[in-house]
């Protein structure tokens, strides 16, 4: 039994590696979402590089923070840009990167910070 | 003797900084653990503050031999005469003012994985719990040999780490005739920031076009075509530097005639007024023995950037082994520093690093001085492939160049660098 699942295996890895040649590549199988706070921490460092440390825009950007702005304004532009019904530049190729329950948290998220350093 | 009693002054000075944040429930007021950051670029400047930000009980130490942080994005604006190496350079003071990184302004000489100890060039040991390793590229040593020598360092600029290479190739364009051509040599991909080269060629063009209009701008690529953002780039040199910018896929700088002024080329050879080759690149020297893949670059765990062959040392940037798809640049350097700042941070607590990790990049192309183009991606964790994959549908590239995106382009640098390091 053992033997013939190996078997089985082999050839689904045959019939993969066959169809590989032709269709493009699977989909990735990403790991699910991690919204614990320290994983919601993480996700929403990322959109420090251009928002600030915290959401706190830095000095002399004219590029609003995204700290302690309402959660349902952040939510809903969040989800206008991933749906492509608010114009950007790029924040419609980023926020379909996410996933809606996400985009929720990272709203959350930004919402609890102070505007403050 | 010298090292115990530094060593004794360090400890010192951490229990009295530990005392100061109020660190209470350690014994004899020492810290928890010690971070060692080695190189303070993008990514291990991020690390350094983001490990601070996300447990304050945690000393960090950041070895750096440069002064100040100097970017390389944004840095071919000073090439095209638009910004001064000044408008691109910040001080590491803040990371130890506002977060409390003891910031030592050296060179890492060596790494004992086994003994966990950083030896600096000035004789210093730094004793850690983990490492964190992020030196950035150094070019591979014998690719062109004449750029071996000190002659050739001297007489042919490569500008491909911000600083005093980019201000001196500034000064020679400035002091080349009109009708000179300029000459730049990219090397094969995988290099440190994909569109930079082309950027650099627009900056460049752009500053002939107003200032000497006979001059020109020959593109010298080893790639078979431009690696990124390349119809975008073709537009910026058919619309506005047509008759300025020549562009030759294919062609693979393999040495240079000094006496000559040449590149050699596998084929031919080019001649050139200024000659600006941007060798081929490998991890930082500190970083050579996690050196796994194709004797260049280093693979890490993507869940915590831990070296396949070194526990407790984490590489971060350009030295590492690129995910499919994953570019070497300052943004995604900056995303690295954070994701391992947490894994870091979770290892020293006791906890699971996270299982899903996201990273992102944007990276923004200037194309004349007023008009830029961008490439933004997003990355997440295939468990199954344990690497990181850009999202389907996610990501792209700008429609056209834009006036609007300058703007973004300017805001990202501010808040980029205010993010690594103040």
């Amino acid at each position: 039994m053992p033997g013939f699942a190996r078997l089985t295996a082999t050839f689904a890895t045959l019939a993969a590696g066959g169809a590989l040649a032709a269709d493009p590549p699977p989909a990735p199988a990403f790991a699910a979402s991690n919204l614990s706070p320290a994983g919601v921490r993480s996700m929403a460092a990322n959109c420090a590089a251009c928002h600030g440390t915290n959401g706190r825009a830095a000095p002399g950007s004219t590029l609003s923070g995204l700290a302690g702005k309402p959660r349902d304004e952040l939510l809903l532009a969040l989800t206008q840009f991933k749906q492509g019904q608010r114009p950007a530049t790029l924040m419609h190729q980023l926020a379909k990167g996410y996933t809606d329950e996400e985009l929720a948290a990272l709203a959350d998220h930004f919402a609890r910070q102070g505007r403050d350093r | 003797m010298i090292i115990r009693r530094r060593e004794f002054l360090a400890a010192g000075a951490a229990m009295a900084a530990a005392g100061l944040a109020g660190c209470a429930g350690m014994p004899g007021g020492a810290s928890k653990a010690r971070v060692v950051v080695v190189g303070g670029g993008y990514a291990g400047a991020t690390a350094a503050k983001y490990v601070r930000l996300f447990d304050p009980s945690i000393e960090v130490v950041l070895v750096e031999p440069n002064e100040a942080f100097v970017s390389c994005p944004i840095s071919n604006l000073v090439l095209g005469g638009f910004r001064t190496i000044g408008d691109i350079t910040t001080p590491y003071t803040g990371l130890q003012a506002n977060h409390g990184v003891r910031v030592v302004r050296d060179a890492a000489t060596a790494i004992d994985a086994e003994r966990r100890e950083v030896r600096l060039a000035r004789g210093e040991v730094l004793r850690y719990d983990r490492v964190i390793v992020a030196p950035g590229i150094e070019f591979i040593p014998g690719a062109l040999p004449a750029l071996d020598t000190a002659q050739g360092q001297e007489q042919v600029l490569h500008a491909w780490k911000a600083g005093a290479q980019t201000v001196a190739l500034r000064r020679r364009l400035e002091e080349m005739r009109d009708g000179g051509v300029y000459v730049l040599a990219i090397p094969e991909a995988p290099y440190r920031c994909p569109p930079g080269p082309y950027e650099r060629a627009c900056q460049v063009a752009a500053y002939f076009k107003a200032a000497k209009p006979r001059a020109k701008v020959l593109v010298l690529d080893a790639n078979a075509n431009i690696t990124s953002k390349g119809p975008l780039f073709r537009k910026a040199w058919e619309s506005l530097y047509a008759g300025i910018v020549e562009y030759r896929p294919q062609s693979k700088a393999v040495d240079v005639d000094l006496r000559a002024g040449t590149v050699k080329l596998e084929l031919d050879d080019v001649k050139g007024d200024v000659l600006n080759v941007i060798p081929p690149m490998k991890a930082g020297r500190i970083a050579d023995p996690y050196i796994t893949a194709n004797r260049r670059w280093c693979e890490v765990d993507w869940l915590t950037f831990e070296s396949k062959v070194a526990p407790g040392v984490h590489v971060l940037g350009d030295a590492t082994q690129s995910a499919p798809v994953m570019p070497k640049s300052g943004h995604m350097a900056n995303a690295h520093g954070k994701a391992c700042a947490a894994a870091v941070v979770a290892m020293l607590n006791g906890q699971a690093p996270n299982p899903s990790p996201t990273l992102t990049n944007t990276c923004y192309s200037f194309v004349s001085r007023t008009q830029v183009v961008h490439v933004a991606s997003v990355h997440k964790y295939d468990a199954a492939a344990r690497t990181f994959k850009t999202v389907p549908g996610a990501g792209g590239v700008s429609g056209a160049a834009s006036e609007m995106e300058a703007g973004h382009a300017h805001n990202w640098a501010r808040n980029i660098w205010a993010d690594t390091l103040t």
